[in-house]
């Protein structure tokens, strides 16, 4: 199972990722492809996301049971719990300062 | 309205997260820990078995208590997981369970089977007939020393002995600082357990008069199989921060070995070599007048 969200991203790249997955709300979609073929997805995301931002998860053999990436700016940043990942939320001002 | 929240199987959650700096509080409902900048970061308390605190770190009296009704035990550790205090789903919740346990450990014979399935478990083979829990415990003592120092071998480690101070920490050398860390983890998923099946971590059957003896009975089992290696793995490439590495090491082990469903199941299995009946309630007590509604965590759970 794969989810990937997107947040004011061109509709171009929205229009590309329809191609292979299922969008279930606005911005978001759905899909359970192979590995190979995920990482084709999110290469195509990594492109085009230009100014807008994105978030990829799909399940794997973690202790949690998935894994996830990002690209773009978002008060909502991934980090590191000894191994572990879970997200951080910035205050609004920090958000400059986010990776 | 949302339903009320309720703990779920230990088998279905994930080990343990150390949390080392910031506020923990409740926000709309939520675990988080809040650090000097304002940035908060959600843990998902309810699919942890054990949060271990370090220094560092505040909670909130609502962060406690949502902590408790998921079930999730806090841990206040010290440095590398020396325990302080622990919390949360506080053990009694299963007087039935209670009873069969202290009946086990009350009962000479059937305390002596336990702890030759215990022996059993551990070391792979039966102990000798007609031995008494002290030359087992005897027994046991030369198997793990012999243990330690094949490991210590076979990873390529100077190994002196288990030798620590719990009360001077950075007097251990670097393979008992990381064996320390490793079993601290241990320990407090195994309490996690041990209290989500219903049990009392105090009654012991080997290990006697501390508030974890069971705990030390029951992690001892799995020790060598899971964190020991880990531990002197990591001490052979005596890196930067033992303490860290080891518990990134402990949760793979954890997981690869699926402990936290076969934990439960362990402690039955332990529990029924004794073979005593569990305790019937006796004639004359009064059931529940409200009948306890099926959850979806372990029996030990308050739900």
């Amino acid at each position: 199972m794969l989810v990937i969200v997107t947040e004011n991203v061109p509709p171009r790249l929205r229009g590309r990722l329809a191609v292979w997955l299922l969008e279930i709300r606005a911005g978001v979609y759905i899909g359970t492809p192979s590995k190979r073929l995920r990482e084709f997805i999110w290469n195509q995301v990594l492109e085009g996301v230009e100014d807008g931002n994105a978030v990829i998860a799909w399940n794997t053999n973690t202790e949690s049971g998935y894994d996830f990436a990002t690209v773009g700016k978002n008060r909502r940043v991934p980090v590191d719990f000894d191994g572990l990942r879970l997200v951080s939320f910035l205050p609004p001002d920090e958000q400059s300062k986010g990776p | 309205m949302l339903p009320p929240l309720k703990p779920i199987a230990m088998k279905e959650r994930i080990s343990l997260i150390f949390i080392e700096y910031g506020e923990i509080d409740v926000l709309d409902g939520a675990f988080v820990v809040i650090d000097k900048n304002g940035v908060r970061t959600h843990i998902p308390i309810g699919s942890i078995a054990c949060i271990m605190l370090e220094p560092g770190t505040r909670v909130s009296h609502r962060a406690a208590a949502l902590a408790a009704r998921v079930g999730t035990l806090l841990v206040w550790v010290g440095e590398a997981g020396v325990r302080l205090y622990a919390s949360g789903q506080p053990g009694g919740a299963r007087s039935d369970r209670l009873l069969y346990q202290a009946k086990l450990a009350l009962d000479d014979q059937a305390r002596l089977k336990v702890v030759r399935k215990m022996y059993e478990l551990r070391f792979g083979e039966k102990p000798p007939e007609r031995r008494s829990v002290e030359q087992l415990r005897g027994i046991e003592g030369a198997r793990v020393k012999k243990t330690y120092d094949n490991l210590a071998k076979q990873y390529g480690v100077s190994w002196k002995g288990r030798r620590y101070d719990p009360t001077d920490w950075d007097t251990s050398d670097v393979p008992n600082t990381c064996l320390s860390a490793a079993t601290a983890c241990l320990y407090g998923i195994t309490e996690a357990a041990i209290l989500a099946a219903g049990y009392a971590p105090a009654v012991g059957f080997i290990h006697t008069g501390k508030p974890l003896s069971f705990v030390y009975d029951i992690a001892d089992i799995v020790k060598f199989e899971t964190v020991a290696p880990v531990a002197f793995k990591i001490a052979a490439k005596a890196p930067q921060q033992p303490e860290r590495v080891v518990r990134l090491a402990c949760r793979d082990v954890f997981r690869e070995s699926k402990l936290l469903g076969k934990i439960i199941p362990l402690i039955e299995e332990v529990l029924t070599a004794g073979g005593l009946e569990p305790p019937y309630p006796p004639k004359e007590s009064v059931p529940p007048a409200i009948k306890e509604t099926e959850g979806l965590g372990n029996v030990g759970h308050r739900h």
